[in-house]
């Protein structure tokens, strides 16, 4: 009896144990997240009052905030869904690039706004499509086949720029329209613009997607085991060629929303948005091959990414980024190995 | 019953698949320096091709370590920003001590050749730490050398406060840089690159560590299994890696007489355009240094080939793409070919 007693506890020690592990799993980024607002909330208190001016949690700091966050919340929930799947794109950078160049040029040469996105967005279709094409019929290694069309969206971003300029923006000849502005910064509700509101309707969107279509159910299996999928009767190219074109479509709104809210299409405004996406999908959990992973988490990374880099650009000096962001990736390996990849040992 | 035909052995063919890869390239090499001399004027000049060679020595000598690298099935992203980082840390350390005002004048006044021991040590250190993340934490390499390329760039930034530091050096500075084989052009850092591609070569055709290599690249359970430690032969790689990385930095350092925090932008995609030019497969366990050294050489013509048709620079970006696209697409059809 006594024995049958010790074996009981031992039993509900180990599933309590577990218990645990899986609470701080599903919830360490909420905290982690909680953890640098409250960090950087408590900088310059004896300069400013706690939701006063200049303050982190200001109003104005909060909508600033949130507006450069566009593009990569705009970005990261249909780059999660590709991870999940297993197969990673690097060139969603340059394809933001490129479509904030090719977006502000209409715009310059004299473009309505919904005609000027709607070619924009066509234009993300066709990156995504050629993307699926290198890695799914091709069959070059994502990495290498994204790395391939990085440097050829980039160089035609940059030759599209005139000669002797840095971007597409307003010349002595043409100027740009001030309403170019308005889906990136004007005020709608809440004093955030259009392009925010947009971004919270994708993610909500990717994330129904990702937990309860068959779309998101097969990118999980895809992800976790490719052959057993197409054993199972998925068409993996398929599925994965549209996810690769879902990818460069939301690289292309994100390019729109960049080139919206900074006036000018630069062809290198969207360079290192790779890495911030990757940093945002680690914090979020999702394994590196796939199998697993969930958007809501990763748009939090995301906002983590976004609160450190803005909040340490009021901080430290700029020349600091690169180290800061190297350290958050670090981080994110280090914390996404210690509670992901455990359960793939086991 | 059917009795099967016997399969047609492949006797006397023996040229082994790297050898036909890398002679493969060096007949693309021959056409595109054949159209390269059509469309450009005076291309096929003595001095222009001794150039194609000496344009690119630090590419060479970073390709030798992401070929290596890159057989095993690994990538090596770290190199350009160890580059900087060595060059910027060679400066720092043996800067006059306590100068001037100027903070980016003081260093720490370490006679040069300590400061290059500690700055190759260094440079070894970042490959350490990507061998940590890769070998022992099973992370995928791309990552983790993308991360330590921020780490080793924001670092050198740090140092540099954004810029450069190139004052206060001593004498001994500029020499390993500049310093030329007498009555020739060869500089240094030029025979530094045949000595270190020749030792390469060599090192993958005859030592068992380079066939090692190779296992643990087409197979790497398998290496496992035979009793190789994977962990420790890719440890000894990033750190050669990143060890190439630092020669390359110190080099470059003292041939401009500064440590500038943005050099290298971007040699680590220029390393692996080559590789993969010379035929080293994505897949791993396959590839040689030579074919690099020869995708190096591919590389050159096609960029001064650009420059020489009076392309805009950005025109590199685009070109680069284009063309180890084709090149993987061809080695594999010429692959897929002799094989029947």
């Amino acid at each position: 009896m006594n024995n049958t007693l010790q074996k009981n506890t031992f039993r509900q020690q180990i599933e309590h144990s577990a218990e645990i592990r899986a609470n701080i799993k599903r919830y360490y980024i909420y905290v982690v997240l909680a953890l640098i607002v409250m960090a950087f909330s408590l900088m310059k208190l004896d300069q400013v009052t706690f939701f006063g001016r200049g303050h982190f949690l200001s109003p104005d700091s909060i909508i600033n905030l949130l507006r450069s966050a566009v593009p990569i919340l705009i970005l990261s929930g249909a780059f999660t869904l590709l991870m999940i799947s297993g197969y990673i794109d690097l060139s969603v950078g340059s394809a933001m690039s490129l479509t904030a160049v090719v977006f502000s040029w209409l715009i310059l040469n004299g473009s309505p706004f919904l005609v000027a996105i709607s070619i924009t967005l066509v234009l993300g279709l066709i990156m995504g499509a050629l993307n699926g094409l290198l890695v799914m019929r091709l069959r070059i290694t994502p990495v290498i086949a994204t790395l391939v069309t990085l440097n050829l969206f980039k160089g035609i971003a940059l030759l599209i720029v005139p000669d002797g300029t840095s971007a597409i923006k307003s010349t002595p000849t043409q100027t740009m329209p001030g309403w170019i502005n308005d889906f990136a910064r004007k005020d709608v509700l809440l004093g955030l613009p259009w392009a925010f509101w947009v971004a919270i309707l994708i993610i909500v969107l990717l994330t129904i997607v990702q937990r309860k279509t068959i779309l998101g159910k097969y990118a999980a299996a895809i992800g976790g085991n490719r052959l057993a999928a197409e054993l199972s009767g998925i068409n993996a190219v398929k599925t994965i060629w549209l996810l690769y074109i879902i990818v460069g479509f939301f690289a292309a709104m994100a390019g729109v929303a960049r080139a919206s809210y900074m006036s000018l299409g630069d062809p290198l405004s969207g360079d290192g948005m790779e890495f911030n996406c990757l940093i945002a999908v680690l914090l979020g959990g999702t394994a590196f091959a796939g199998g697993e992973g969930s958007v809501t988490k990763t748009v939090v990374g995301a906002l983590i990414i976004i609160c450190v880099t803005i909040g340490l650009m009021t901080v430290i000096p700029p020349y600091w980024e690169n180290l800061a962001k190297g350290t958050v990736l670090i981080f994110a390996v280090v914390l996404n190995h210690l509670l992901v990849q455990e359960k793939i040992k086991a | 019953m059917e009795i099967k035909q016997p399969q047609k052995l492949i006797i006397g063919n023996k040229l082994s698949d790297e050898s036909f890869i890398t002679l493969f390239m060096i007949g693309v090499l021959i056409i595109l320096f054949g159209l390269a001399c059509l469309v450009v004027p005076n291309f096929y000049l003595p001095k222009n091709i001794l150039n194609l060679i000496t344009n690119n020595w630090f590419i060479i000598i970073l390709g030798i370590g992401v070929t290596f690298v890159l057989i095993t099935g690994n990538y090596d992203m770290s190199v350009g920003a160890n580059i900087a980082l060595t060059g910027v840390l060679s400066v720092y350390f043996c800067q006059g001590a306590n100068v001037s005002q100027n903070t980016l004048a003081n260093g720490l006044g370490l006679p040069y050749g300590v400061a290059v021991v500690l700055a190759l040590l260094c440079a070894m250190g970042v490959g350490a730490v990507n061998a940590f993340f890769i070998a022992k934490l099973k992370v995928p390499s791309i990552i983790v050398t993308l991360g330590t390329s921020m780490l080793a760039r924001g670092t050198a930034q740090v140092i540099t406060q954004g810029a450069q530091r190139n004052t206060s050096l001593p004498d001994a500075f500029g020499v390993l840089g500049n310093w030329n084989l007498p009555g020739t052009p060869f500089r240094l850092p030029l025979l530094i690159m045949i000595v270190l591609i020749t030792a390469a070569f060599i090192f993958e055709r005859k030592t068992i560590f380079a066939r090692r290599i190779y296992l643990i690249g087409a197979n790497p359970e398998a290496a496992r299994l035979s009793g190789i430690n994977v962990a420790k032969y890719l440890t000894m790689l990033y750190i050669f890696s990143g060890l190439l990385a630092g020669i390359t930095g110190i080099l470059l350092a003292s041939e401009y007489q500064a440590g500038v925090s943005s050099r290298a932008m971007g040699y680590e995609f220029d390393a692996l355009v080559v590789t993969l030019l010379g035929g080293v497969s994505v897949a791993g366990g396959f590839g040689s240094v030579l074919g690099m050294f020869v995708g190096a050489i591919i590389l050159s013509v096609v960029t001064s080939a650009a420059t020489g048709m009076l392309l805009s620079p950005d025109w590199q970006f685009t070109l680069k793409g284009i063309v180890t696209f084709l090149a993987i697409l061809a080695q594999r059809y010429a692959l897929d070919k002799r094989k029947g």
